[in-house]
């Protein structure tokens, strides 16, 4: 009954934000796409809860869908058209997530193999896009292959760590490099894969996420103290190899020096923030259109300039309470696999959420990754769903 | 929960705080909005924006739409220097930019200007170099305020470059921002001074031979003319050097202090800014305390600065402070509303009484005879101010009705010439027409 009334009160909201929205002046040709787009969650709601699965993330990631379709609409009504495309794929994609038996033995490293064709596959066959090789094309259909690469590399990384735990954990000397020097090669080449395509959010987000899942599992001062040195050597290599690298440092250090160029962007998402004072000004009303690339990685500086920072406050919280709850459903499972994948999928949320958002204020530097559930993108809403999906699935209660 | 999962969470909590702080800085705390690259700073000239009204509701300055876009027109060209301008290019002055916050939300700024006596005002000033400024001597409201030349807001784009290359400069306020010597205009509160600190009496009979020799140096009346046997009243309407100098050499810095009451000196809080003038060393000579008695030497007014001071000697001493705007509202914002107040007690209330029988006098047989109104008793004191470049500056400063004030004037004309003459029949003009505008409006006097 609770989460019954909840939905409601999600309807509520939505259609409130429509509202407001309509009062701008502008018709609502394709309203029914949100309507459909809360009914899909609900469905998904109905069959995880007669699946046995954990169906508590569906509120807070149908609120985070539905803020982003509004968001896509107000800028260009064929985004949000696609985006909402992309979520019909995605209701496919949560119930293989939820479905699957993603800790089973019998897959053994076959995610891994999998991750590193696609990315091989991607480096070979794919199209370049906006300064990166990060595209492959079926057909007509274009995806970002990355974007389920990093899942399916979670998946084996956990597995990985989770069962050679007793072995990684032996200590230091020979034995424990053995074990721990295949998993370190192999996330190497994956990194290099990425950088090669030049893709270094995503290489940047899969480092931080497998030190700390490995922290986690095996815990050692040591691999701390190897994982911020190979850091440092990797941004160092970095940016002596890599010019654009250079430039992001320098927009990222010294915007107002370089404001017409290197430093435009992140000048420019500032000043839709700060434009947004606390209440913001209105769905419609900001400018932030002015943006590049706001649809995708500076959709949150829009929605901080139209919706204030009580707006942004709600939306970051939307992703704190998904954390919570993906981190209480980690602790309800037996299986040591299913648990590291929820926490891994929840870092994967979070610190993504925190790398953009960070970006866009400065606090680390840009790079040019989308806002999970929000942010413009079939391929990153497909396998973020797909992520929803799987977490959903750990608390399934199996016949085993 | 488990020790794994609260470790995570505890990392993903502290970068949430993180990003929180972050956030707060840039959406709350720094304000970017005025920075060049901030395509946000247009924002104001593509909305549509509150007007500007007059003390009746009539709009000074509104935005209409002309092809899709907002176009700010403006009623008077000669309240530009009021209202201001708001354009896009030449950016924005006046109470466009004092109220922009305000203005740009929708709201409206409701002035105490009357829009009719302000283009009376501007009949009378045409063609002529300085400005007045007519005002509520009870309450400090400002009823007109005239500074020529002036531009007119609606041509900017046709006429900027003529403008910015006028010598007489119309951009500049000389309503507010013009600092002139008072000449004889600053003897009302001279002898205001002297009463006070018992110095003088109304009645006290002097001899004036036409010069007085002070520290070695002579100072002598306009065409070294002679009154004769005169009282200090009789003194003040003939203006006479001699007996002013002598007052002012024996008060020495407590001339000052007066002055300095009197709001003089200082720049007096006002909407469109205001400058300070300027008050004399208070070292000086008896000559030197002389010059100031009449107005000339170091001592710089401006025509806001004696509207308000001679506001108060009408009023019966105090000094109100001026104001321009009485209210502005709309929007979603509490009406903001101002009241009179009283800035400071200038002079005592007898000594206003005994000053304003002194302008009374200059009215009806002094030099400032040219202000005298049909059927109205009216106080004025004119003064003419040697320059180093050129003719004099004409100055008139009065009130009317003299024993129940309505109206307060201060006019000053740049190298106008004898003030008798030029400033006195100008102020004259003036006061009446303030005087119509008065009765024609049922103004409000007492509030």
């Amino acid at each position: 009954m609770r989460s019954l009334a909840l939905s409601w009160l999600e309807l509520a909201g939505w259609f409130g934000l429509a509202l407001v929205w309509l009062s701008q002046g502008r018709s609502l040709v394709l309203w029914w796409q949100l309507a459909a787009i809360w009914a899909g969650f609900a469905v998904l709601g109905l069959l995880t809860r007669h699946l046995g699965g954990a169906h508590s993330l569906l509120l807070p990631a149908a609120l985070l869908v539905g803020l982003g379709w509004i968001f896509l609409y107000r800028l260009r009504l064929e985004w949000a058209a696609h985006q909402f495309s992309g979520f019909v794929v995605g209701l496919a994609a949560y119930c293989v997530g939820l479905m699957g038996n993603w800790a089973a033995s019998r897959t053994k490293y076959v995610f891994g193999v999998l991750a590193a064709a696609l990315l091989i596959g991607t480096l070979l066959f794919g199209v370049w896009v906006g300064g990166a090789k990060a595209w492959l094309a079926l057909g007509p259909y274009r995806f970002q292959p990355v974007e389920f690469a990093r899942v399916l590399l979670i998946l084996f990384v956990v597995r990985y760590l989770v069962e050679n735990k007793p072995l990684l954990r032996l200590g230091g000397g020979w034995a424990a490099a053995k074990y721990w020097g295949p998993l370190a090669l192999f996330m190497g080449c994956i990194l290099l894969l990425l950088a090669v395509q030049r893709d270094l959010g995503p290489a940047l987000l899969l480092f931080t996420v497998y030190c700390i899942l490995s922290g986690l599992v095996v815990p050692a001062r040591k691999l701390l103290a190897a994982y911020s040195g190979l850091a440092f050597a990797g941004i160092g290599v970095g940016l002596l190899l890599f010019p654009h690298l250079r430039i992001r440092m320098t927009a990222w250090l010294h915007p107002w020096e370089h404001a017409e160029g290197a430093g435009y962007q992140i000048l420019q998402g500032l000043f839709a923030l700060n434009s947004g004072k606390v209440l913001g000004r209105g769905i419609g009303a900001g400018m932030g259109e002015l943006i590049s690339e706001v649809h995708t990685d500076f959709l949150f500086a829009l929605v901080g300039e139209e919706l204030g920072f009580a707006g942004v406050l709600s939306l970051l919280s939307l992703y704190l309470i998904m954390a919570f709850i993906g981190l209480r459903l980690a602790d309800h499972t037996s299986d040591p696999i299913e648990k590291y994948t929820a926490v891994g999928i929840v870092l994967l949320w979070s610190v993504q959420v925190f790398m953009v958002v960070g970006g866009i204020i400065r606090l680390v530097p840009l790079t040019g990754m989308t806002l999970p559930f929000v942010s413009y993108g079939s391929s990153s809403l497909v396998a973020q769903m797909w992520m929803l999906g799987i977490l959903a699935s750990v608390g399934r209660v199996r016949a085993r | 929960m488990s020790s794994t999962s609260r470790k995570s969470f505890t990392a993903i909590l502290s970068g949430f705080f993180l990003i929180l702080a972050g956030l707060i800085y840039w959406q709350v705390i720094a304000d970017l909005s005025d920075h060049p690259l901030n395509p946000r700073r247009y924002d104001v000239f593509r909305q549509p924006r509150g007007a500007i009204l007059d003390r009746w509701g009539t709009p000074l300055a509104c935005t209409v739409r002309q092809n899709g876009d907002y176009v700010r027109v403006y009623a008077c060209p000669s309240l530009s220097h009021v209202t201001g301008y708001f354009h896009q290019r030449y950016g924005m002055t006046g109470l466009e930019r004092t109220y922009n916050s305000s203005l740009a939300q929708g709201q409206e700024v409701h002035t105490t200007i009357d829009l009719a006596l302000q283009q009376k005002l501007e009949a009378l000033m045409e063609g002529r170099v300085g400005a007045a400024i007519a005002m509520n001597p009870k309450t400090g409201e400002v009823l007109a305020l005239l500074s020529s030349p002036y531009v007119d807001p609606n041509k900017l784009d046709e006429f900027w470059s003529d403008y910015a290359a006028d010598p007489r400069s119309p951009f500049v306020n000389r309503a507010t921002r013009g600092q002139y010597p008072p000449g004889s205009a600053v003897k009302p509160f001279v002898l205001a001074a002297a009463l006070a600190d018992r110095i003088t009496f109304p009645e006290e009979r002097w001899q004036d031979s036409g010069r007085v020799v002070l520290s070695g140096r002579t100072i002598s009346n306009f065409q070294s003319q002679g009154w004769g046997s005169l009282t200090s009243l009789e003194a003040l309407a003939n203006s006479s050097n001699v007996v002013f100098a002598q007052l002012a050499a024996k008060l020495g810095p407590r001339l000052l202090d007066t002055l300095r009451q009197c709001g003089l000196g200082e720049a007096l809080p006002f909407p469109l800014g205001s400058a300070a003038g300027k008050l004399p060393p208070a070292e000086q000579s008896a000559y030197g305390w002389g010059q100031i008695g009449i107005g000339q030497g170091s001592l710089l007014v401006t025509p806001l600065q004696m509207a308000a001071a001679v506001s108060a000697i009408a009023n019966g001493g105090q000094l109100m402070r001026p104001y321009l705007v009485e209210e502005v509202r709309g929007g979603w914002r509490l009406p903001r509303l101002q009241r009179p107040v009283v800035y400071s007690q200038a002079v005592p209330q007898w000594t206003a009484a005994a000053v304003r029988e002194g302008m009374v006098l200059a009215v009806q047989q002094g030099t400032a005879k040219g202000a005298a109104l049909p059927g109205v008793i009216a106080a004025g004191k004119t003064g003419t101010a040697e320059t180093l470049t050129g003719d004099d500056h004409a100055w008139f400063i009065g009130f009317a009705p003299a024993h129940d004030p309505r109206i307060a004037v201060a006019v000053v004309l740049e190298h106008g010439g004898l003030a008798s003459e030029t400033a006195a029949p100008l102020g004259g003009l003036v006061m009446q027409a303030a005087l119509e505008a008065c009765t024609q409006g049922g103004m409000q006097i007492e509030r």
